[in-house]
């Protein structure tokens, strides 16, 4: 590396005050820094000393939180107030159908949102999302045109029949498709009506190519992005940053035709029977509920499945199956209710993907209570019966 | 009722040796349920078939509980849709039963539809179980969700059907069955191979992503993201009453959409 040499002259020029029949240096005066910064060790040293203490402590740690607080001061701003962009000509038109059960965008659907803007992006096209009820979370998501299918209820075929009139009306250049239960069904009829090329359970895309596991997970197949793919989850990271306008557009679907089906009925998965690992809301008990039955009772009129720290599965008391955390089970639930446990980091990683928590404990400086969306500070004893009291008079009201 | 279960070529999950592919054991497990249930009307019958060069190990099928399996001998290459499409229009099955996807193929689970549409029949996806719907002519299919979750449906016979790996485990294997198991060879016209637009290679398990470790963050950020998910507006009662720590909790769980209690 060859650095500029040092021009005397030219540094003590540097410190002239300007003024005065008599040429005045000022030194003490830090001149306008050019080129690289300097490291200063003594200023980072003297940052990092903690106070307070008879013999000198350094906490390093401390000095990435202030190297990073210039860029997250400037990145603030941005997160205020995420830019709006318009997409007013599209060279071309994305497709996305997420799953969206129930109206609410899943994470799976998000991520489908991230592929197909890396798609659009790359060559100036827009995102046109296919869903049955339009919300609002759909512009956050990365959506520049919303489409609303004339589909109710359960109908996968009808689905398919209107996509596959849009797909040959509207300049589709990708279709994407979630590799879930419905979302992979409806890819594949689609992908039959039409006879389009299709690559299923897509483990990696970007604009260029795709690839997918085959053969029993012994090869991976890999092509440019055909017209009809399906994405398997956690493979893409959801769009983040920008907000897309989320127009709705007009498209005259033809009219549905009655098929096979003759009843199509949701039965809700059993709490009691379901594994920990697909459960959706889970009741969990630590070393702090001793009364097991009341535990037990609470989570089979919640209707939650039953899990338990370590501690109640070393003691034998809950089985191991059970075991939420690191070395047990780790959850893919939607909602976390711990009651008496403490939140270690091997129990905290079981329940790292859990969107709420909710946590009962006696002590205010315990971990779960930090994690919590809902903590109480109480005594889980006490709180299992009211509970329990509580639904109890619901149902009888 | 005539059953058709369609069984490919499969290679074992571990060992790569070629095998029954799980998921079309676990098909003909069904059939053979249903045909036992719907036995006193019209005389239950499973068919399995498969277009390929040579059946291998799939005659193991017929010690899982299959009485006759047609096998439509063909290149390896060919693409088996139209030699099945003409085997199963010219059977008149009532309905047919396919694995949801294969494993040792393309494992795309794309042959169901296709042939669905070759042949005009409607098709559901994912069965965990069937059974024979209330009126003639009708199937009850349960049909397996994420999460555990079910949906019952009642479909018009004929129909295709794929199966889930949630349905019940295969038949036990009996010897006795497969040497008594009857195996009938039919040559299948030449069919184009599809054409090859994909590269393959070895495949190398790709990281999942990771909720929001930002990468070069140190190793306790990292712990952090893995451990503390963001959880806004967090709320804290201290020492609340228990009844009324019994009341917010309950209006917490239904404001985030759960029926707890209902
Ligand atoms: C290699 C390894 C792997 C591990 N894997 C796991 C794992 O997978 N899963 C796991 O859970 N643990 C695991 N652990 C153990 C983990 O480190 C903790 O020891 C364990 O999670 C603690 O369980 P706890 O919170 O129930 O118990 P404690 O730590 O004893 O905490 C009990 C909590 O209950 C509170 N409490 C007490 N009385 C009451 C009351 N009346 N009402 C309300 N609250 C009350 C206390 O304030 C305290 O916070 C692992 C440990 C190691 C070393
Ligand atoms: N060559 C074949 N012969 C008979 N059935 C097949 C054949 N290939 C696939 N199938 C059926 O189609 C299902 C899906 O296969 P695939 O589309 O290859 O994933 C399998 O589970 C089988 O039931």
């Amino acid at each position: 590396m060859s650095r500029p040499r040092k021009d005397p002259r030219a540094a003590r020029a540097a410190h002239l005050v300007a003024g005065g029949a008599r040429p005045r240096f000022d030194l003490a005066a830090m001149p306008a820094t050019t080129g690289r910064l300097r490291r200063d060790p003594r200023a980072e040293e003297r940052l990092a000393l903690v106070p307070g203490t008879l013999r000198r402590r350094l906490d390093r740690a401390q000095r990435v939180a202030v190297v990073s607080a210039a860029p997250n001061a400037l990145a603030a701003p941005v997160d205020a107030a995420p830019r709006l962009v318009v997409i007013a000509q599209p060279a071309y038109l994305v497709a996305v159908v997420p799953d969206a059960p129930g109206g609410r965008l899943s994470a799976h659907d998000r991520q489908l949102f991230g592929a197909a803007r890396m798609l659009a992006d790359e060559g100036g096209g827009a995102v046109l999302a296919f869903v049955e009820q339009p919300g609002e979370e759909l512009g956050q998501a990365g959506a520049d045109r919303v489409l609303a299918l004339p589909v109710s209820g359960y109908d996968p075929e009808a689905k398919a029949l209107a996509l596959h009139a849009a797909l040959a009306a509207l300049d589709l250049r990708h279709v994407l498709f979630p590799e879930s239960a419905d979302g992979g069904d409806l890819a594949r009829r689609l992908a039959a009506l039409s006879g389009e090329p299709f690559f299923a359970g897509t483990e990696s895309l970007s604009p260029k190519a795709v690839t997918r596991a085959a053969r029993g997970r012994r090869v991976e197949q890999r092509r440019i992005p055909p017209r009809l793919i399906s994405l398997a989850p956690d493979a893409v990271a959801p769009h983040a940053g920008t907000l897309h306008e989320a127009l709705p557009v007009e498209f005259s679907f033809p009219q549905p035709t009655s098929g096979a089906l003759l009843s199509a009925q949701f039965i809700p998965a059993d709490p009691a029977k379901v594994s920990l690992a697909e459960a959706d809301f889970v009741v969990s008990a630590g070393n702090g509920v001793s009364d097991l039955n009341a535990f037990r009772a609470l989570a089979a009129v919640l209707g939650a499945t039953p899990g338990a720290s370590r501690m109640l599965c070393d003691a034998g008391l809950m089985p191991r199956a059970a075991q939420v955390g690191a070395s047990g089970t780790v959850l893919d639930a939607r909602v976390y209710f711990a009651l008496g446990i403490a939140g270690a980091p091997q129990h905290l990683q079981g329940v790292a993907k859990c969107e709420q928590v909710i946590a009962v404990n006696t002590d205010l400086h315990a971990a779960m209570i930090e994690r919590a969306g809902l903590a109480i500070v109480a005594d889980a004893q006490k709180v299992m019966p009211a509970l329990l009291a509580l639904l109890q008079q619901e149902r009888a009201s | 009722m005539k059953i058709a279960v369609l069984l490919s070529a499969g290679r074992h999950s571990v060992s790569g040796r070629p095998a029954p592919v799980p998921v079309e054991l676990q098909a003909l497990r069904l059939a053979v349920d249903l045909a036992a249930q719907c036995g006193g009307q019209s005389g239950g019958d499973v068919t399995g078939l498969h277009a390929g060069p040579e059946l291998g190990p799939l005659t193991d099928a017929l010690g899982h509980g299959l009485a006759h399996l047609i096998h439509l001998r063909g290149e390896g290459t060919a693409d088996p849709a139209p030699a099945l499409a003409t085997a199963l229009a010219a059977g008149g099955y009532d309905l047919i039963l396919a694995g949801r996807a294969g494993q040792g193929g393309w494992d795309a689970g794309l042959l169901p539809y296709t042939l669905a549409r070759a042949l005009g029949l409607p098709i559901i996806a994912d069965a965990a179980g069937l059974a024979p719907g209330e009126a003639p002519g009708t199937l009850g299919v349960e049909q397996a969700l994420a999460r555990g979750a079910r949906r019952r449906l009642v479909v018009r016979l004929p129909a295709l059907v794929t199966v889930h790996s949630a349905a019940p485990a295969p038949l036990p294997f009996a010897f006795a069955g497969m040497r008594r198991g009857r195996v009938e060879t039919r040559e299948a016209p030449p069919a184009p191979a599809p054409a090859p637009d994909v590269e393959e290679r070895a495949y190398r398990p790709r990281p999942k992503l990771i909720a929001k470790a930002a990468t070069g963050a140190s190793a306790l950020e990292r712990l952090r993201a893995a451990t503390e998910a963001a959880s806004g507006g967090g709320r804290l009662l201290v020492d609340p009453a228990p009844e009324e720590a019994a009341r917010e909790i309950l209006a917490h769980l239904r404001a985030l959409g759960l029926p707890a209690g209902r």
